[in-house]
């Protein structure tokens, strides 16, 4: 989010990563785990910087050749800082013979299928996207400002076997505990704590006239974290499939995760939008957050 | 019989004016913007809608990312450039 608003709002960066990189975007979070090429590859140049661990986080930027030698490890997102260090590891990389050698493409071998969840044939890919609408104090920190004022991006898995009770007017309850408990959070701040199944006290949506509504209550036991919301949107089917799948949730939440603090205090106003997914967006490829490592528990 | 024959007739346009009556209330539930889900209205649901969609020129968005590992390694291979990777906890361009 952060890196989004900074790093990736700097038109010179921008134009660097356009012309003289290849940029790759990573949940490394998959590919320091997983057991297969596109795993060993990314190991391979994470191991010689300083996050050589995999049993913790390796996040950051690195820049590497395409043989796996790393030239730069940093995690810090100040544009300045990445934008020098960006021009003077391109020089680098320029002027040894990194820039010159045939490298070979590597062959994969083996792919983790853990990790490398695909959207089940016949399925929907929906956008789904969150924003805090009041309640933060005014403030003048620019990091701050970006995370008061962030909308989040993941995106909803639907079956096919889902799919077509959608177009047959049903909303199948498996559907309904999904958006529930992974898709009704608050992920603007980062990364959210998904909703156990004995959290949603109340998820009930149905589809009539093209018309979708719903109603829920979520919370936790300790009820320090909960969201009260109803849902609203237009279905549209035509031959058997649908084609337009536009949904809005509207209610009020209140606490945070380990990773999202800085909400606002007690309740607060968060809308949650859904959208057919069309493709145009290299994030509609996504898996989403809540099927990582799990997609079988993500779709049950 | 006559009694029978008035009642099957005020039967019929008893059940064509609550037809009718479903039929109006039905068509204003589809078309108008009034609440259907509590305080959300049609009218906030569009709103709102529109309002949480990404812009499409966001500078982040307009760089070409790749989602793997080996596409940008193939890709850097081939054109003999740099890999410049973003990783994070949770995938940057999207979940968070």
């Amino acid at each position: 989010m952060l890196d989004r608003e900074s790093t990736f709002a700097d038109s010179e960066i921008v134009n660097l990563l356009k012309t003289r990189f290849v940029p790759v975007a990573i949940d490394q979070a998959n590919q320091r785990r997983q057991q297969d090429t596109e795993g060993d590859f990314y190991r391979k140049i994470a191991g010689q910087g300083p996050r050589s661990d995999f049993n913790g986080t390796t996040q950051g930027f690195y820049i590497a050749t395409a043989a796996g030698k790393l030239l730069l490890y940093n995690n810090n997102r100040d544009p300045a800082k990445v934008r020098r260090l960006m021009k003077e590891k391109l020089a680098e990389f320029e002027s040894s013979d990194a820039a010159r050698a045939s490298t070979a493409a590597i062959k994969t071998t083996k792919v983790d299928e853990r990790y490398n969840a695909r959207l089940p044939e016949g399925g929907l890919v929906l956008r789904v996207q969150a924003k805090v609408l009041d309640g933060y104090e005014p403030t003048t920190n620019r990091w701050q400002s970006i995370f008061q004022s962030a909308m989040s991006r993941d995106n909803l898995w639907i079956s096919a076997s889902e799919h077509q009770e959608l177009v047959r007017g049903q909303v199948p309850r498996s559907l309904q505990e999904r958006i529930a408990r992974f898709h009704l959070v608050d992920n603007t701040r980062g990364e959210p704590p998904m909703w156990k199944k004995e959290e949603i006290r109340r998820m009930d949506m149905q589809l009539r006239n093209g018309r979708i509504t719903g109603v829920a209550h979520l919370n936790t036991a300790r009820e320090d974290r909960g969201y009260e919301t109803q849902l609203l949107g237009v279905v549209d089917v035509k031959n058997g499939t649908i084609v337009r799948f536009d949904m809005v949730s509207k209610g009020d939440f209140w606490g945070a995760g380990a990773y999202t603090g800085g909400a606002p205090n007690g309740k607060f106003p968060l809308a949650i939008s859904f959208t057919l997914a069309d493709g145009t967006d290299i994030a509609d490829d996504l898996p989403p957050q809540g099927s990582r490592g799990w997609l079988r528990g993500y779709l049950r | 019989m006559q009694h029978k024959r008035n009642t099957q007739t005020s039967f019929f346009f008893g059940s064509l004016i609550i037809a009718f009556a479903a039929s109006a209330v039905a068509l204003h539930m589809i078309a108008s913007p009034v609440a259907c889900a509590g305080d959300l209205t049609m009218a906030e649901f569009q709103e709102l809608h529109e309002q949480l969609q990404v812009s499409a020129d966001k500078p982040w968005r307009t760089i070409p990312w790749k989602t793997a590992m080996l596409d940008a390694q193939h890709t850097a291979a081939q054109q003999a450039k740099p890999i410049f990777i973003w990783a994070m906890d949770g995938h940057p361009l999207g979940c968070t």
